[in-house]
């Protein structure tokens, strides 16, 4: 009884060791404020709105340690025409910046300079919340493509076009329009190289977004770094 | 008896070319300046027209069959923005002609580019006729086929290289979507867009069953150029 009793104990001993250091491997910088998801939600350009989005990079942040800060993804919904006041810009939602990857690298110094072509987001520095590098062109599968809905400038598009996938709430409607976390693509244009309003998905089903190279990863960013 | 059969047989066969010769003749024949109309039929492969060639030959093909084919037609459609090829953009407000152009009835829908493309051009539910002088059924038909497929931005410029609103230039009834326009002016809501002629939404996707399923059924806006 004594014996099973200390077996116990030293087995949540050892369990507790285990995942405290197990956090300790994923522990991203403390300064960390931006990240890209390393985890899609799963049902497409289905996001639950941009709350769901919103919570879905709090809850990544949290599983790092980093969820004392207040995340947003950035993403833009359609310009609402019958209701202007709701449309909303992803270069709106994000704060001010300067933003830092897992490793404490600053990837834009504000938003003008994010939506600049001084920015610094690249295959290298367009990290996970766990400090990993997300596949892009070249790699099997190719992940580059990170859900925006948003022009390079960061704001919403047009309400003649579905771009957002019926502003996050569909894996039916619309289509998602996504930038390159790897700045490549296939063409030497500056669509291509965009980091946020590079092509249309094919439509707004997980295998759409994976068909295009994607698999419906957002950019999130501490509005309160 | 041979003698007996044979004439019915000429006499219904004088009958048919009388009927025949009576529907090319008598049929709907448009206004004779007629320069705009609307297909009264898509070529049925969705937004693939076979190109914005393909598309020009339906417009061609369509006028002909009503007696217009004398004139140059093309179809109002933009292509994708090949920021590798700039030159290679098409705007469909550049293939048009100066205008101004009138439909089947000889009613002027706009004076220049720039008035088709203002809120003063007269396109609506009346003057949108096809080449046929029939209206298109829109908004409160049992089938609504008031998208017009245009590929077009509200000023008749194609989309930035970013965007696949042209069902990769018409040649895809898989890839992409397709911006449209309402014919009929009217749509879901009371904005722009909604009324807009030519830049309205985009299609679900580019099967004709796509088109169909947002209000279309492949209709093309037909211009001619001189």
């Amino acid at each position: 009884m004594t014996i099973t009793r200390s077996s116990i104990l030293a087995s949540a001993a050892l369990l507790a060791l285990v995942l405290s250091g197990n956090s300790q491997a994923q522990q991203a910088s403390p300064e960390m404020s931006f990240f890209v998801t390393s985890a899609p939600v799963g049902k497409g350009g289905d996001l639950g709105g941009l709350a769901g989005a919103d919570a879905h990079c709090q809850q990544l942040a949290q599983a790092v340690g980093a969820g004392g800060k207040t995340w947003h993804a950035y993403l833009s919904t359609s310009i609402n025409a019958a209701n202007p006041g709701a449309t909303v810009n992803a270069r709106d939602r994000i704060g001010r910046g300067p933003w830092k990857n897992a490793k404490g690298v600053v990837i834009a110094t504000s938003v003008e300079d994010l939506h600049s072509d001084a920015n610094k987001i690249t295959k290298e520095t367009g990290l996970t919340e766990k400090g990993g590098v997300v596949n892009g062109v070249g790699d099997m599968p190719n992940q580059h493509d990170i859900l925006t809905g948003s022009q390079m400038d960061g704001r919403a598009f047009p309400d003649n076009v579905n771009m957002t996938c019926g502003n996050w709430t569909s894996s039916q409607y619309g289509t998602a329009l996504v930038g390159h976390v790897d700045r490549r693509g296939n063409a030497d244009t500056m669509f291509q190289h965009s980091w946020n309003s590079a092509h249309m998905s094919r439509g707004c089903t997980q295998p759409d977004l994976i068909a295009t190279g994607g698999n419906g990863y957002l950019y999130c960013f501490a509005i309160n770094p | 008896m041979h003698r007996m059969l044979l004439v019915p047989l000429l006499a219904s066969a004088a009958l048919m070319a009388f009927v025949a010769s009576a529907a090319a003749q008598q049929g709907p024949q448009p206004n004779a300046n007629m320069s705009f109309f609307v297909t009264s039929k898509g070529p049925g492969k969705g937004a693939d027209l076979g190109g914005i060639a393909g598309a020009d030959a339906h417009c061609q093909m369509l006028a002909q069959s009503v007696g217009a084919g004398g004139k140059t037609w093309h179809a109002y459609l933009s292509s994708n923005t090949d920021l590798t090829k700039p030159d290679a953009t098409v705007n469909a407000r550049d293939r048009i002609g100066k205008g101004p152009w009138v439909n089947f009835k000889g009613v002027t829908i706009a004076t220049s580019v720039d008035d088709l493309h203002s809120n003063n051009n007269k396109i609506s539910a009346e003057t949108g006729l096809t080449e046929r002088g029939q209206r298109i059924p829109g908004v409160g038909f049992t089938v609504n086929q008031h998208d017009i497929v245009t590929g077009s931005q509200p000023d008749g410029k194609a989309f930035p290289g970013n965007q696949n609103l042209t069902c990769a230039n018409y040649t895809s009834s898989n890839f992409g979507k397709v911006e449209v326009g309402h014919v009929d002016r009217t749509g879901l809501s009371d904005t722009a867009q909604a009324h807009s002629w030519n830049s309205s939404h985009q299609s679900r996707a580019c099967s004709q069953d796509d088109l169909i399923s947002t209000g279309g059924n492949g209709l093309l806006y037909c211009f001619a150029v001189q």
